[in-house]
């Protein structure tokens, strides 16, 4: 498993230094004022997405999953390996994005408080984590090249869904008002369906492996 | 001698391809060589024993121990040579070694880097920049640094040049020196199991034709060569192929000395492992 995450982040090196530049350049680009704040939380959702199907990509390319399987680690310790990486890269962008958005909170270049914007990243980097639990397991079966669609059309549902919703409220339509206490609840409601939802991926991923034939 | 690996009914259909019903065994301190045409079902053979695939019947074990029931303690005791190098091309030697150290229990790093020495891999190229002979090498570096107790190679020394293969074989019998070691090796180019293997297993439209100690094999089986009168008058039960050319005929023969006593008017010469493939295809195929 060790080995695995290793041979992950080591392969994809180049890739994780050139999304880093993005986030500089992007912060940049919110302290100049042409992109608002939460552009970040994307940017976070985004590493989520695409860092895992590069890493399925490369695989597939090397056809690594055919020596992987032969090792030890064995199919379970592949699947586990790729949900571990995800989870890693997940957390890793989302305190990245949590220490840009302190930084621009002390020094007062936002107006948000520092408890929105950390609501933000969070609300992304659970997002991500929804969107890879149903990616991973396409990723897995098909491979990138075949998931990439359905990557796509996951991420336009879930951010063009929150966009259309924001969009509507924003333009005065009357959204169905739910009760105060499942307002203050949706945040870790929300949380807790992305996590269980990846474990759900996982169970099913270790299911699609088993039956896979190298 | 214990058996380093047992292979007992094994099945697998394909629909367009069936392996049937092979058994056969590998005892500890020897090397097996497995031959077949292409698409004999060598490949298939050694991914059932790695579980890459789900065999439809059949039971194999490592060192006594079932493959499906305890698949991590077995292939921890495999070292895994595929057909074709599956490093991701990016990677360093060191970086390989530092991934499959965390993947073998027993990974021996200092090991790794003897081969890695031995071969000529030290450098800061990339698999990348590797040629076919070099990522073989890096391949048969990390199996030997995993301390199998078994080999499992599918084809390794296929594509390498005459002085690097048998720098390999070398490596190999070294290797099998320790009973407690075994090498299963499926190959095309038969006459290195001539010179490295004990035990032959012969692969044929997915089943075994044959299965032995190579020097028992090469020392009972014979190719007659004689003219197509000749051939006509011999019992056909005899033999197990039949090559028919413009100046003569060549035929596979199962028993030289029964062979010899029935006919001592034919000369039978003695034969190779390729011989007894090229005969036995094209009995098969008249």
């Amino acid at each position: 498993m060790k080995g695995l995450l290793y041979k992950d982040i080591v392969v994809l090196r180049k890739q994780i230094s050139t999304l880093l530049l993005f986030v500089l350049v992007y912060g940049g680009f919110c302290v100049t004022g042409v992109f608002d704040f939460s552009i970040i939380g994307v940017l976070i959702a985004v590493f989520g997405l695409t860092i895992p199907m590069s890493s399925v990509a490369l695989d597939d390319a090397s056809h690594w999953d055919r020596y992987a399987a032969a090792t030890p680690a064995g199919r379970k310790g592949i699947v586990a390996g790729k949900y571990l990486f995800t989870l890693l890269v997940i957390l890793v962008s989302g305190l990245a994005g949590i220490a840009i958005m302190l930084l621009l909170s002390l020094t007062g270049l936002t107006d948000s408080s520092f408890q929105e914007l950390i609501a933000v990243t969070a609300s992304c980097a659970a997002a991500a984590l929804l969107l890879d639990a149903v990616l991973l397991p396409f990723l897995l079966k098909y491979g990138a090249e075949r998931a990439r669609v359905i990557s796509m059309v996951t991420f336009v549902a879930i951010f063009g869904g929150f966009a259309l919703l924001g969009g509507l409220a924003s333009h005065g339509v009357r959204l169905p008002q739910f009760p105060g206490w499942l307002t203050a609840a949706l945040p870790v409601a929300f949380a807790l369906t992305s996590a269980a939802a990846y474990l759900i991926s996982f169970a099913i991923s270790l299911g699609i492996y088993q039956r896979k034939e190298f | 001698m214990n058996n380093a690996l047992e292979i007992s009914h094994l099945t697998k259909d394909y629909g367009s391809f069936k392996l049937d019903d092979v058994s056969f065994t590998v005892p500890g301190g020897t090397i097996m060589g497995l031959i077949g045409e292409n698409g004999a079902g060598k490949s298939t053979t050694i991914k059932c024993i790695l579980n890459l695939i789900h065999r439809d019947g059949g039971t194999i074990t490592v060192f006594g121990r079932d493959t499906l029931r305890e698949e991590r303690a077995v292939k921890a005791d495999i070292g895994v040579v595929l057909d074709e190098v599956l490093f991701h091309d990016l990677l360093r030697p060191r970086q390989v070694g530092k991934i499959l150290s965390g993947l073998y229990p027993n990974w021996d790093e200092a090991l790794f880097t003897h081969y890695l020495e031995k071969f000529g891999l030290t450098g800061k190229k990339t698999v990348k920049e590797f040629s076919r002979g070099m990522k073989m090498k890096l391949a048969i570096a990390a199996a030997f640094a995993a301390q199998p107790r078994l080999l499992l190679l599918d084809e390794a020394t296929s594509g390498l040049d005459p002085v690097v293969r048998d720098e390999i074989l070398d490596e190999f019998l070294a290797f099998i020196q320790d009973e407690d070691h075994a090498i299963l090796i499926s190959s095309h180019i038969t006459s290195d199991l001539e010179k490295a293997a004990d035990y032959i297993t012969y692969l044929h439209k997915g089943r075994v034709a044959l299965s032995g100690a190579k020097d028992e094999l090469l020392d009972s089986y014979g190719k007659l060569v004689c003219g197509r009168s000749a051939l006509e008058q011999v019992d056909q039960a005899l033999l197990g192929g039949v090559r028919t050319g413009q100046f003569g005929c060549e035929a596979l023969v199962k028993d030289r000395r029964a062979f010899a006593r029935r006919y001592p008017a034919l000369t039978v010469d003695s034969v190779t492992l390729e011989d007894i493939m090229v005969l036995t295809g094209k009995g098969d195929a008249q």
